[in-house]
């Protein structure tokens, strides 16, 4: 039997009002299941791409700069801001035991990137010693970057081959990294002597002031792997009552306030799913009971002209079906438009990481979301199936309830 | 009751078509002018998404005002391109700004293309909603 001339499907047809607002209630609740997991698993892979962007234990930064505001923002996801210190302080880090490798990044933010006036973080590392982004540069570009080469985040509307303008030096850009859901995605990498032939630029334009401190000797912070047979707490601990002026940090714990913001956002979207889920199932509870209720007469009847139990109780539980999936479907509809074509303003107004995960696991998801909205329509109606397949007839027609 | 039904379709459009075009100005604008007066690329996407927008209300009130006859088909019909041609009007006919976190990009873009793309699904259902049952009204 077609779907259209089922008895299901007529049911359904036949009381338009109610079938529309339990369609509505259904895609209400899909659309918070798969907007809330689609956002849960955007901050999840973008928490997973920064921690594999982060190749170090330790940081080393100026002191000054640990009281900065964004601080923590800066020297993990590419915020903007800067702050410097002198080069003899990476040779007294570079002393210290338990280090396996050492790599200094020099920051900069640009005035102008030569498109809609908006400055860039532009991050300068040493290739010889690099051991973080290094990785990621060379898998995009096939080389490291030389003089006014620069690889950008995967955000900047420029492409390989282009020329990007900073302080009126032109830098060819020889590669797009992979996005990562924070702000390196908009931040341009160089090796150290592209940063400071720019930072001589900015200052030749009156654009910054190093004050007391020699561009061609600072460095912004310094990245230290451990080695072999030592903890990352003695290093670090070593490093904070040796090398004064600067503060060390584990990179971890860095990561560790990120990640406990996003468990805190997820947390809260998980119990908002799952009230929103709560209430809608007892909604449809209600409606599918009630609506059985008013058509007491109409089972019996059918009954009575030979259905089966088992035929009235597929009934009632194939129109909670058709109306579940329908809901289901303009739910994932709803959902999606609610947050693919946001995703960039909900990673601004987070302030965490937040990436879109890949194609097929949004195809997983809303499958999985459709699937479980049917499960729920099936479940709401199985009582009232359970009670109209197995009363009386006889007693129903008589009017004796 | 059936006046009001038959003209749940026009009602639709023209909320939407008047949201688009408020919201362009209001609620998600382009990024604003530099500090010496001149203006972005994204600039002019949103004045000519206003202008869409204020063509969309207009015909949307026809479809509002004739209801179920064939004005209201035609005028659903015509919505169509003209929706999904202002759904491409941000960065695909005209270039918004290069970096994301602009405001063109970020809220511009996707409302447009959001809203649009609503008004002409919307529009496409109406239409032949309306065909749909004026041919049954003939065939009867």
């Amino acid at each position: 039997m077609k779907l259209n001339e089922s008895l299901s499907f007529r049911n359904v047809k036949g009381r338009p009002a109610r079938s529309l607002a339990l369609i509505i209630l259904t895609a209400l609740m899909t659309a918070a299941v798969i907007a809330g997991s689609v956002s849960v698993t955007s901050l999840k892979t973008g928490l997973n791409a920064l921690e594999a962007r982060l190749g170090a234990d330790i940081m080393v930064v100026p002191a000054s700069a640990a009281s900065k505001k964004n601080f923590e923002n800066i020297v993990l996801q590419g915020s903007m801001g800067y702050f410097y210190m002198d080069r003899s302080y990476y040779d007294k880090v570079a002393e210290r035991e338990g280090i396996e490798k050492i790599s200094a990044q020099l920051f900069l933010a640009s005035a102008s990137s030569g498109c809609c006036s908006v400055p860039l973080q532009i991050i300068g590392y040493d290739p010889e010693t690099d051991f973080t982004v290094s990785p990621w540069i060379r898998k995009s570009a096939g080389r490291e970057p030389g003089l006014l080469d620069v690889v950008v985040g995967n955000d900047l509307s420029v492409f390989v081959g282009d020329t990007i303008t900073f302080y009126n030096v032109e830098c060819s850009v020889i590669a797009k990294l992979d996005k990562t859901g924070t702000d390196l995605d908009t931040a341009v990498y160089a090796n150290t002597e592209t940063v400071k032939k720019l930072i001589a630029a900015s200052i030749e334009l009156g654009m910054n002031d190093f004050t007391d401190i020699d561009p061609d000797r600072s460095v912004s912070c310094i990245l230290i792997k451990v080695a072999d047979g030592y903890t990352v707490d003695e290093v670090l601990n070593d490093l904070n009552l040796h090398v004064r002026r600067t503060k060390s940090f584990r990179t971890k714990d860095m990561i560790s306030g990120v990640s406990d913001s996003l468990a805190g956002v997820s947390g809260i979207i998980g119990v908002l799913m799952c009230a929103v889920w709560a209430l809608g199932l007892i909604i449809m509870f209600i409606a599918f009971t009630i609506s059985v209720n008013e058509r007491k007469k109409e089972f019996a009847v059918l009954r009575v002209t030979g259905a089966s139990r088992k035929k009235i109780s597929h009934t009632v539980t194939a129109e909670a079906l058709i109306i579940t999936l329908a809901g289901g479907i303009a739910g994932i509809a709803v959902g999606l438009l609610t947050i693919l074509p946001w995703s960039g303003i909900i990673e601004e107004s987070l302030g965490l990481p937040f990436l879109l995960p890949d194609a097929p696991l949004i195809a997983a998801l809303c499958a999985g979301a459709v699937l479980v909205s049917a499960l729920s329509g099936a479940a709401a109606s199985a009582y009232s199936a359970h009670r109209i397949s197995g009363a009386d007839a006889g007693l129903i027609l008589r009017g004796d309830n | 009751m059936k006046q009001i039904r038959s003209r749940i379709g026009g009602c639709i459009l023209f909320i939407l078509s008047a949201l688009l075009t408020v919201g362009i100005r209001v609620i998600f604008p382009a990024c604003p002018a530099h500090d010496d007066g001149s203006f972005m690329t994204c600039h002019w996407a949103g004045q000519a998404v206003f202008g869409a927008g204020i063509a969309l209300t207009v015909i949307s009130c026809t479809v509002l005002i004739a209801g179920n006859g064939k004005t209201a088909a035609g005028a659903s019909l015509a919505i169509v391109p003209l929706a999904a041609v202002t759904a491409l009007m941000p960065d695909i006919i005209i270039p918004l700004c290069r970096m994301p976190m602009m405001r063109c990009r970020t809220a511009m873009h996707p409302a447009v293309s959001v809203i649009s793309g609503i008004i002409a699904a919307a529009a496409l259902v109406n239409a032949i909603v309306i065909l749909r049952k004026r041919k049954s009204a003939d065939e009867t």
